[in-house]
């Protein structure tokens, strides 16, 4: 065998570049490679396809019209499913950046000089570059848009949809190429044979089984501290979660009366709901409503956020609206807010939410009428809903035919 | 797993994310322009940010601590750096109260920066246990 050669000398500024960007035999932990690696991207790998399956999940659930009916109960399947999505986005951060550590010396791999060679190392160099910046991308976007932050000029739900999509394609991409290297160092045992010990190698070194669980660790702190006020009885380690969870009438806001610019419409004594369906149109007041069948039902607002309360709300259910629009169990009803801006104005309840019984035109909020920031004189509540649907200061109700089946 | 299973899986695997990766540019192709191109400086500006900055922080950091940091200190400083740096990432947002609303006091309530500080303290503590700890199991062995 011959001995590698050591390839062109480089001249101008490709040259000037070979001499002071180190080379990747000059890291000198050895605790970097395959071995960590696969076993960090085991988890971040897990991690976001839970993050990628949750968020599907939630887009489908914001869309006018699902593909699919989805289900109605449990009611807190919402909740569930995004504080997943939120915490996986969470302990994402930490499993990226140990295992781009792991990985970093191959960014200084120098090309190779054979036009073929080149170009397959350029193609994988861009493959790694799209999957390292849309997960990054995500990661970025999600964990600002829970604390409300959008220091970009694009939209955050189809920029975040679409990047999805192409971070979890690259992934898959990158498992594919890194198939046989992932299975060979899944096989080999964590510890390097020359350093023994409990998690001391030689000279002190930290060991990988020692780096690994610091990994885990960060994971679960990164988690518990900023998503664990979901969690009953652990609110107060959640030292840097986005919402303590306080609020009128114990539950938090998202938007307020006067940010959705309602606030003199709501104190309107002459306000009316329209309600239009198959029988026409009438309009309801506020007595009209307390006059119709109530009834009350405890429900959480889980917003895509993450964050989440629950609540026992009372009024109308919506079928019993349905029902005296003149509408049967088939059809969907549409919920328009009087707020004059802002997205989400509206929201339409597939027929499948319009049937449950504790889908209500809620008017109160623990025994109390609701508070303007909670869409006083009424607003939409149902069950395994995003929060973003549950229309706030309601003025119209329409009864429409469902998609068909 | 056999060869020919691994062999299978790959190509599954790869099918579907350059069909996925595809889908995803599809999807961003149906932004404005002036969007298409913001979204590309952020994912720009990760790569560039990881990799330009933060990456040869941690290198030169690790390298401080071979060279210099006794043995005895070098694990407890690894789980120092590995919980606190990416927690301090994560917590951004939230210490800088970017999104905060006058009109919403229910977002963003919590006192950040004490909190932050409690758990910087903690790690820190449990850090310096760690290694007053090491440092005598190592004086022992001697």
């Amino acid at each position: 065998m011959t001995a590698p050669t050591t390839g062109r000398r480089l001249t101008g500024a490709a040259g000037w570049l070979d001499e002071r960007l180190p080379r990747p035999e000059q890291f000198r932990s050895e605790l970097r490679g395959p071995r960590t690696a696969s076993r960090v991207g085991a988890w971040l790998g897990a991690c976001l396809a839970v993050a990628f399956i949750t968020g599907l999940f939630s887009h489908a659930a914001q869309l006018a019209t699902p593909p699919v009916a989805l289900p109605t109960a449990p009611p807190r399947l919402y909740q569930v499913t995004q504080g997943l999505h939120v915490a996986a986005g969470t302990a994402a951060v930490p499993l990226l950046l140990v295992k781009l550590w792991s990985v970093f010396p191959l960014l200084f791999r120098r090309p190779p000089g054979r036009p073929r060679a080149l170009a397959l190392h350029l193609l994988e160099r861009l493959s790694i570059a799209l999957l390292v910046g849309a997960v990054v991308f995500q990661l970025v976007t999600g964990l600002a848009n829970s604390a409300q932050w959008y220091p970009w000029s694009f939209a955050f739900v189809p920029a975040h949809h679409a990047m999805a999509w192409v971070a979890t394609g690259a992934l898959a991409l990158h498992v594919a190429v890194k198939l046989p290297v992932v299975v060979r160092a899944l096989r080999e045992p964590l510890r390097v044979p020359r350093l023994e010990g409990a998690d001391t190698g030689a000279h002190g070194d930290p060991t990988r089984r020692a780096l690994l669980r610091a990994t885990w660790l960060s994971a679960g702190v990164a988690v518990l501290a900023t998503n664990a006020a979901e969690v009953p009885g652990l609110r107060r380690v959640a030292l840097l979660a986005t919402r303590s969870g306080a609020g009128p009438q114990g539950i938090p806001v998202n938007r307020s009366a006067l940010a959705a610019g309602v606030r003199g419409r709501i104190a309107d004594p002459s306000w009316r709901l329209r309600l239009t369906g198959p029988a026409g149109a009438r309009e309801l007041s506020l007595a009209d409503l307390r006059a119709l069948p109530q009834r009350a039902a405890v429900l959480p607002v889980a917003c895509v956020e993450g964050w989440s309360a629950s609540g026992t709300w009372a009024g109308v259910p919506v079928r019993e609206l349905v029902a005296l629009a003149g509408g049967g169990p088939g059809d969907d009803v549409v919920v328009r807010s009087m707020q004059s801006r802002g997205s989400w104005r509206s929201s339409r309840l597939p027929a499948n939410f319009a049937r449950d019984p504790d889908s209500l035109l809620a008017l109160d909020l623990g025994g109390e009428p609701l508070h303007p920031d909670h869409g006083y004189p009424c607003r939409l509540i149902a069950p395994a809903r995003p929060g973003v649907l549950q229309t706030k200061w309601v003025g119209e109700v329409e009864v429409v035919p469902g998609e068909p089946a | 797993m056999n060869g020919r299973a691994v062999a299978v899986l790959r190509l599954a695997l790869g099918g579907a994310g350059a069909a996925g990766a595809g889908y995803g540019i599809l999807l961003l192709g149906r932004l404005d322009p002036g969007q298409v191109t913001d979204v590309g400086r952020w994912v720009l500006g990760g790569v560039v940010v990881h990799d330009g900055l933060l990456a040869p922080l941690v290198v030169a950091l690790g390298a401080l601590v071979a060279a210099r940091g006794p043995g005895w200190l070098r694990i407890p400083l690894v789980r120092a750096l590995v919980v606190l740096g990416p927690l301090t990432l994560v917590a951004v947002p939230v210490l800088g109260r970017f999104g905060a609303k006058p009109d919403n006091p229910t977002l963003l309530d919590r006192p950040y920066l004490a909190g932050y500080g409690a758990i910087v303290a903690g790690v820190v503590l449990l850090t310096g246990l760690d290694a007053v700890r090491r440092r005598r199991a190592s004086r022992r062995e001697t």
